[in-house]
């Protein structure tokens, strides 16, 4: 729904048009084959994904099909704007790891 | 002669202990201190008698008096503090016999092996602490306990917690058993930071504290600001009477430190941050579902999805923009209910691993997200539980007997199976699985009495099941939970008179 969305993917905003999907993911495409690095992942609300040829293909050929061009776009207009940097796990501040060890008691 | 007044003194001081396991107010450490004189008394008692038998030359009856009269006293902290560490099985089981924990010693020589085989797990020592359990009949609270911390020894807390926890639902009652059992509950609580968790279960009746246990309790009480909490100095007399200080002065600090907290504003567990700003139903739920798989599963969090979900479904705006933007694209008729569907059933699927991750019931929203999530929690839990009852059935018709404590283990997975799926369904479908429950539960109830003569077991299990029959209110279930539950139960400390309310 957001982690493989066709508009993340293709790092493109909702309002794209069918030319600029085409000629984005023939730029990703030989980006990707000359193993540029800055194509290797894209942004999404839920932190950075890897970007795979086979994804991007999958995305255009997504975006081309009106129907799940609208469901890809219900999703990518209403999700909150991408985040580089990924996603950390909330970290339990109340929790003790090792106390209970230490408190005589296994495991 | 001689050694009457020891024998006065080992009288009061086990009073004084069995007097400290009734009571969590400070009447505890007045006991405690009481029974530390007496321990004090004891042993120096003890030890004049051997010094004067030894001086008049009668050194080899001073060597067994003296083991007689001091062991018992130094042994407890022995164990805790060296035997079990050590990982030493066998001895830990002899010295915790030796201890003279009260009746039925074998019970806590079990437990303190189990304790000790959880620091340092060999292959022999499981081998001879499942046949110590396994030669014991009927089983009782002891056996549970012993196959709690075995687990407890491969690193598996979770079944331990729930063998543990299960303990109170049977009425053999060995109280330094349950101390035992009750003190790894509380520090499996406090290492997990589940204070409310542990203020709850801090039952006197079902588990005794130990010195250890009664501070965190009193830990637990200052963190979650409650009245009666023990005050700085009280909560000091506590943290002195525990062991293991060095690990539990950071506690100790941070409960001092611990000011009363400000009455919470609106839920909160529900993120503000972001949602408030959101201008219309649909961003504000995409964004609460984004928070609400980025942290752990609440029911409170589900429930603030699973209403941001259907308000944004239901909104007008988003049908008239899904409708204006179909026109645009030319997708085909009907696309707009088709996406609408496929966003709840995607969200649906979504929240519905969640809330089986997290063990959490379907939130009271009506909705297309809110009544499908019900629907999968409710079935896919129905169904599971049906299936559970039915194999648990299966195998008595077909004659399988498996140990008593594996049958005790099916029974507390089914019924916690049970309470994720009432949890889920409420009431009404409580009502459509109790009569499978009570159909294979009164069955497997009246084998284990009848056949097996585990009657601990079956009279939790029938306890259990006069519980439920009274909440669904079936009548029958009622009449014959009544009449099996008023049976007096046999456990290793005596006949246990038969009360629905044990």
């Amino acid at each position: 729904m957001i982690v493989d969305n066709p508009f993340f993917v293709l790092g493109l905003s909702p309002e794209a048009s069918r030319i600029e999907i085409e000629r984005e993911a023939q730029k990703l495409l030989g980006m990707l084959e000359l193993d540029f690095a800055d194509a290797k992942a894209y942004q999404t609300p839920l932190g950075p994904q890897p970007r795979t040829p086979e994804a991007v293909r999958a995305a255009v050929a997504a975006l081309r099909d009106p129907y799940r061009r609208l469901v890809a776009e219900l999703w990518a207009r209403n999700a909150p704007p991408p985040r580089t940097v990924p996603r950390t796990e909330t970290p339990t501040t109340s929790s003790r790891v090792g106390l209970r060890r230490s408190l005589g008691w296994r495991p | 002669m001689y050694v009457a007044p020891y024998f006065i003194l080992f009288r009061i001081h086990r009073a004084a202990l069995e007097a400290r396991r009734k009571c969590r107010t400070w009447h505890y450490v007045l006991w405690s201190v009481l029974a530390g004189i007496l321990a004090g008394a004891m042993i120096a008692f003890g030890v004049t008698l051997v010094t004067a038998f030894w001086l008049v030359g009668l050194w080899w009856l001073a060597i067994p008096l003296g083991a007689l009269m001091v062991l018992p006293v130094v042994l407890p902290p022995l164990i805790r503090h060296a035997l079990v560490p050590l990982g030493l099985t066998r001895v830990t089981y002899w010295a915790a016999r030796f201890s003279r924990p009260g009746a039925d010693a074998p019970a806590y020589g079990a437990c303190c092996a189990a304790w000790a085989f959880a620091h340092a797990p060999k292959p022999a020592a499981e081998v001879w602490l499942a046949q110590q359990r396994e030669a014991r009949i009927p089983l009782g609270d002891a056996e549970v306990v012993v196959t709690a911390l075995m687990a407890a020894g491969k690193g598996d807390a979770d079944t331990c917690r729930m063998l543990l926890r299960s303990v109170a639902m049977l009425v053999e009652d060995h109280p330094v058993v349950r101390e035992l059992a009750g003190e790894w509950l509380a520090v499996d609580c406090a290492e997990r930071g589940a204070w409310r968790e542990l203020h709850e279960f801090s039952d006197t009746h079902r588990w005794p504290a130990t010195p250890l246990g009664f501070f965190l309790e009193g830990v637990a009480a200052r963190q979650l600001n409650l009245e009666g909490a023990p005050s700085q100095l009280e909560l000091l007399v506590r943290f002195l009477f525990a062991p293991h200080r060095r690990a539990t002065a950071a506690l100790y600090d941070e409960a001092v430190k611990v000011q009363p907290a400000p009455a919470p504003q609106g839920d909160p567990e529900t993120p503000a941050t972001e949602l408030d700003d959101a201008p219309t139903p649909l961003p504000r739920a995409v964004a609460t579902h984004l928070m609400f798989g980025n942290g752990d599963p609440t029911a409170a969090r589900l429930a603030a999805t699973v209403r941001a979900w259907d308000a944004a479904l239901a909104d007008g705006t988003t049908h008239s923009w899904l409708a204006r933007r179909a026109l645009e694209l030319d997708a085909p008729l009907g696309a707009v209910d088709r996406a609408l569907r496929e966003v709840a059933g995607a969200v649906t699927e979504e929240l519905a691993r969640a809330a089986d991750r997290g063990r959490l019931g379907a939130p009271p929203s009506h909705g297309p997200v809110g009544d499908a999530l019900a629907r999968k929690l409710r079935h896919g839990r129905l169904d599971a539980l049906e299936t559970g009852f039915t194999r648990w059935s299966k195998r008595r018709l077909d004659g399988a007997t498996r140990a008593a404590i594996d049958e005790w283990r099916e029974f507390i997975a089914l019924q916690a199976a049970y309470a994720d799926a009432v949890n889920a369904g409420g009431l009404e479908l409580r009502r459509l699985a109790f009569p499978h429950a009570f159909s294979t539960g009164s069955n497997m109830a009246a084998w284990l009495w009848n056949t097996r003569h585990e009657y601990a077991l079956s009279h939790a299990i029938s306890k259990w099941l006069l519980s439920e029959a009274l909440i669904v209110g079936d009548t029958e279930a009622i009449e014959l939970g009544h009449r099996n539950c008023r049976l007096d139960v046999v456990t290793r400390l005596g006949s246990v008179p038969g009360d629905v309310d044990n």
